[in-house]
């Protein structure tokens, strides 16, 4: 907005005015923090000096920032601050409103991230016994990341198409001024439904990624209530946040297959399993199998049995007929002695010699006793018989 | 969830089946068969689901707290 020269303002107006325009004055100055007292609601009020010639500038951070990047402002301490001037109204004074602050002495940021690690560590917060498993078979998946530059790609291209279910937000992942983007997202996250929660950035220095060494943004990596995934880049010193979350990986890749495995290894176990059953399933037609080879075995033995038998009386048939003749010849012969022992027999040569049998009632008349006086007597001659009856007997 | 709960369980019953067969010394024919027809079943079920299914992608806005001054 440009000033109207025509137009007189009022301090209000004017100062209104300025202001304006110093919202766009976005600056990162380094000094050294000269005094610092917190006011009663724990807005912070320091000032900043040149450690060249000493040149001061009166800075404010609100509360509600300061809290978020786990640095203490004391005399002495050399900072980066990253704010935009401003005008109290009230006081007409100038104050740089700082909405980021980081260490800038050589050496500092290690010594934060080291003290910090100690600290947490002490408090259990990345304990092994404390981590949560990745979810088997994760559908709904939450991302935190940048939507600039390869990460979210790389994370895209590599995840399977298992059918997730995926919800990104679109975080800055570098420097202090991303706590508290991170800080927000995680929040938001909070109330979605998702499975598991995902955070990846690609490599950077220690400097780059401070802001995930963060007690705040650690704390609510811990507290989160489903696992957390963290895939972030980093060199020597492992961030803060990654070893807070429940399973830590360097790249957005590894975050993907992470997310992938136990889908992959499903598929794996079901080959496996199917291979298995059914080899199981032939197992059981084998079995019928091995009896039916031992029946077509025994089978095979009995017709080998008849063939043998079939082939054994060709070769003695020629004997046999023989024997056979031989044997007829032999009936024969007995045959005919019995023929001629049975007509010697015959009761009809004896009655046409001249012999009768007597019968009464039928029984033939051995002796005297076998008839008695008046007794019908039957005489059986040869040609016929005749009737009479017993009148005597001597 | 649910479809993911479905395929853990069919993967648990393939398992307990595969046991099955592996700890009957004296298969059961009958109750061999059955379960391989179950687990042809579960198999195709879970094969189902293992196909490639798309992502589904979509970008949520952060809620920021204004609770600042």
């Amino acid at each position: 907005m440009d000033i109207d020269k025509d137009k007189i303002y009022t301090v209000s107006e004017f100062v209104q005015f300025l202001n304006e325009d110093l919202k766009w004055m976005k600056a990162k100055i380094v000094g050294e923090v000269g005094e610092a007292k917190a006011g009663p609601t724990g807005h912070m009020y320091f000032t900043l000096k040149d450690d060249k010639d000493g040149s001061m500038l009166s800075c404010i951070m609100w509360a509600s920032k300061y809290r978020l990047f786990g640095i203490t402002l004391e005399p002495g301490k050399k900072i980066v601050a990253y704010g935009c001037p401003n005008i109290y109204p009230t006081s007409g004074r100038l104050s740089f409103v700082a909405d980021t602050i980081e260490l800038a002495g050589e050496g500092d940021l290690k010594k934060q991230y080291d003290e910090l690690k100690a600290k947490l560590e002490k408090e259990g917060l990345f304990a092994k016994e404390n981590k949560r498993p990745i979810p088997k078979y994760p559908h709904k998946i939450g991302v935190i990341t940048s939507k600039q530059g390869a990460v979210i790609h790389d994370f895209l291209n590599n995840i399977g198409s298992f059918g997730f279910d995926i919800k990104m937000i679109d975080s800055r992942v570098e420097g202090q001024g991303a706590v508290e983007d991170l800080l927000a997202s995680i929040k938001t996250f909070r109330n979605k439904d998702i499975d598991v929660l995902v955070i990846i950035r690609g490599g950077g220095s220690m400097e780059s990624l401070m802001c995930f060494n963060n007690e705040l943004l650690v704390k609510e990596i811990v507290g989160f209530p489903v696992p957390v995934i963290a895939g972030i880049g980093h060199d020597k010193d492992v961030p803060l946040a990654a070893m807070a979350a429940d399973a830590m990986v360097s790249t957005p890749t590894a975050a993907a297959n992470l997310l992938n495995e136990s889908w992959v290894n499903a598929l794996l176990l079901i080959e496996r399993l199917e291979r298995k059953i059914l080899a199981s399933y032939t197992a059981i037609f084998d079995r019928f199998k091995t009896v039916e080879n031992k029946l077509n075995v025994s089978l095979q033995n009995f017709k080998n049995n008849i063939k043998n038998a079939i082939f054994k009386t060709g070769e003695y048939g020629q004997k046999l007929e023989t024997k056979f003749a031989l044997l007829c010849d032999r009936l024969t012969e007995k045959l005919q002695n019995i023929e001629k022992l049975i007509e010697l027999n015959n009761p009809e040569r004896n009655l046409k010699l001249g012999y009768s049998i007597a019968t009464v009632n039928g029984k033939v008349i051995r002796k005297t006793g076998d008839v008695k006086i008046g007794q019908a007597i039957n005489i059986r001659l040869s040609g016929g018989s005749v009737e009479g009856e017993v009148k005597k007997i001597n | 969830m649910a479809e993911n709960k479905n395929l853990n369980e069919n993967l648990k019953k393939l398992e307990q089946i595969s046991q099955w067969f592996d700890n009957s010394s004296q298969v059961d024919v009958e109750e061999g068969l059955n379960k391989v027809k179950e687990a042809v079943q579960l198999i195709k079920q879970s094969k189902e689901r293992l196909k490639q299914i798309e992502n589904e992608f979509e970008e949520i806005k952060k809620e920021i707290n204004n609770n600042e001054q």
